[in-house]
């Protein structure tokens, strides 16, 4: 297993959010983490990320326990993070955005540019220009090439799909499916469209109240009442 | 000749004036105008630079590299405060200011304990120069000239350097530097640090200019914050220009044509009437706009 999440346990100062929640990805393996709106799932990635403390619990990475380890010390082992919102620099260039993804020491990172240009061509045309100025779209974009340049081995996205055009939605997909078949990447998402779901996760993970409530498979998911179920939608 | 002698006394003033509240801002510019972070003990990191120059002068150490000196103390100070005080009050204005306004009072209470009242000062340098019948202070220029060097170089370092990339990062979203790998706690050290070796420079500076005493930095402390408050958050570059290019000529303009201490009256007003028209300061402004024209022009070409 490349992430191995034993019975965690955190949330903010005395509440408790996530709790005890257990799960694993496999390399080259593209996981789904779905759930209604507050149930904890922003929060949990939170906790893999690094940045929330966990009350309880381990989170091994390539057979490292990281539960203890700062986010910065995550990150350069190979965790790469799309926040919900997408965290982008918005007063930075698009250009100084892919920087900040470069990793110390890392010497391969003007091929880890072109790569990234050829995933996402309007980030290259748009490199001098201030990232507050892109649309929503190309802000995911951004914040997914971001993390590309630091050659992660496991990125967390977290809703990427939100705020952004169907066709754009539509491309992300392909794109998350190329950096697991072609570049090997294992890739845990949250997300709340069924359709990038279909598009892309091997299996699907449901949440409920801080806890995993379902495992399925994307299959399963697709009959009507299971979705209807577990996303009162 | 006599207009010309006018003139440039007017325009002497100007750069005095300029190179004066740039001096004393430069060093806040960063800390309170990036970081966000009230740094009531700023005038007394001035206060050491002026220390460290005239000891290190009066070791036989040549001016240039004594302000040096001051920098590099005073930058070493300011790392040690933030790692063991500062960093616990991000994000707690008022607690960082009664923090911060305590560390001032322990540290110029420590030098008055330990040096005295006041120590020996340290000459101006450069003499001065005549014209029509009036002569000017060379040095007075230096500073100035000082002044726009530093502001280049604190540009510069945030525009173009690595660790300047990280700065600008980690103070709009240091979650997200974090997760993408920096070691934040490092770039605010740092960068708190950078802040405060610009004001030992500044007091290294004004050192050779003023009497050097515990309270020295009581002097440009006021008026710093004043130029960074009016200058705002929005751009600490162009901020800082705007700010202090509308104060100090409006000091200098009053002051010729009425007096001295009506021009700095003058100074306090129009820092006064600057914020209450642009509370945010002049560069958040200025940004607003740049942003509201930019949706503006998109809306046209969209439609
Ligand atoms: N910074 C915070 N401090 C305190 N409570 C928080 C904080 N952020 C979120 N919460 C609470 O934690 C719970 C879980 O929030 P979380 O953001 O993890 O949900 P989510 O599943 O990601 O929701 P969404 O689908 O809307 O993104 C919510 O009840 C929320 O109010
Ligand atoms: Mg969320």
């Amino acid at each position: 297993m490349l992430l191995n999440v034993t019975n965690l346990l955190s949330g903010y100062g005395n509440v408790r959010i996530v709790n005890d929640v257990s799960f694993s990805a496999a390399p080259n393996e593209i996981v789904a983490i779905i759930g209604r709106n507050g149930v904890g799932k922003t929060t949990l990635m939170k906790s893999l990320v690094g940045l929330i403390s966990c009350a309880g619990g381990k989170i091994e990475f390539k057979s490292t326990d990281v539960t203890r380890m700062s986010a910065a010390k995550r990150a350069r082992l190979g965790i790469g993070y799309v926040p919900q919102g997408r965290g982008i620099f918005t007063r930075l260039s698009v250009g100084d955005n892919l920087r900040m993804g470069e990793k110390v020491g890392n010497s391969s990172s003007s091929k880890n540019f072109d790569r990234v240009f050829e995933f996402f061509p309007i980030l290259k045309e748009r490199q001098n220009q201030k990232a507050g100025s892109l649309s929503g779209g190309e802000q995911q974009q951004l914040s997914i090439g971001r993390i590309l340049v630091g050659s992660p081995e496991l990125i967390l996205l977290d809703e990427p799909s939100e705020g952004v055009q169907p066709n754009i939605v539509q491309e992300i997909g392909r794109i998350i499916r190329r950096l697991r078949d072609d570049e090997g990447l294992t890739v845990v998402i949250v997300e709340q469209n069924l359709d990038l779901i279909y598009a892309v996760a091997d299996r699907c993970i449901v949440m409920d109240k801080g806890t995993i409530v379902a495992e399925l498979t994307a299959n399963e998911l697709r009959e009507p009442d299971v979705a209807r179920r577990y996303l009162a939608i | 000749m006599e207009t010309f002698a006018e003139i440039f006394g007017i325009a002497y003033q100007l750069f005095d004036n300029i190179g004066f509240l740039v001096l004393s801002a430069s060093g806040l510019i960063i800390i309170f105008g990036m970081m966000g972070v009230i740094n009531m003990a700023h005038g007394e990191l001035m206060m050491i630079g002026a220390y460290i120059t005239a000891f290190s002068y009066h070791a036989g150490i040549p001016a240039p590299i004594a302000i040096i000196f001051a920098g590099i103390g005073a930058g070493l100070v300011g790392m040690v405060l933030e790692r063991l005080v500062i960093r616990h009050f991000y994000k707690q204005l008022l607690s960082s200011l009664v923090v911060t306004w305590g560390l001032s009072l322990m540290i110029s209470q420590t030098f008055l304990i330990v040096f005295g009242p006041s120590i020996l000062n340290v000459p101006t340098p450069f003499g001065s120069f005549p014209v029509g019948d009036q002569t000017f202070g060379i040095y007075r220029m230096v500073l100035f000239a000082v002044a726009v060097m530093m502001v280049a170089s604190v540009w510069a370092i945030f525009a173009f350097t690595k660790f300047g990339t990280r700065a600008r990062a980690t103070m709009e979203n240091p979650d997200m530097a974090n997760a993408l790998g920096v070691n934040t706690g490092n770039i605010y050290a740092l960068t708190f640090g950078l802040g405060c070796a610009l004001g030992g420079v500044a007091g290294g500076m004004f050192a050779l200019t003023a009497t050097i005493s515990p309270f020295f930095g009581i002097n440009y402390t006021p008026l710093a914050f004043i130029t960074v408050v009016v200058g705002g958050g929005g751009n600490a570059i162009t901020g800082l220009i705007s700010s202090v290019l509308s104060l100090a000529g409006i000091q200098t303009a009053v002051n010729n044509v009425v007096n001295v201490y009506v021009g700095y009256v003058a100074m306090f007003g129009a820092a006064l009437v600057i914020l209450l028209a642009l509370p945010r300061g002049i560069s958040d402004y200025l940004e607003q706009r740049k942003i509201r024209v930019r949706k503006a022009s998109s809306r046209e070409n969209s439609s």
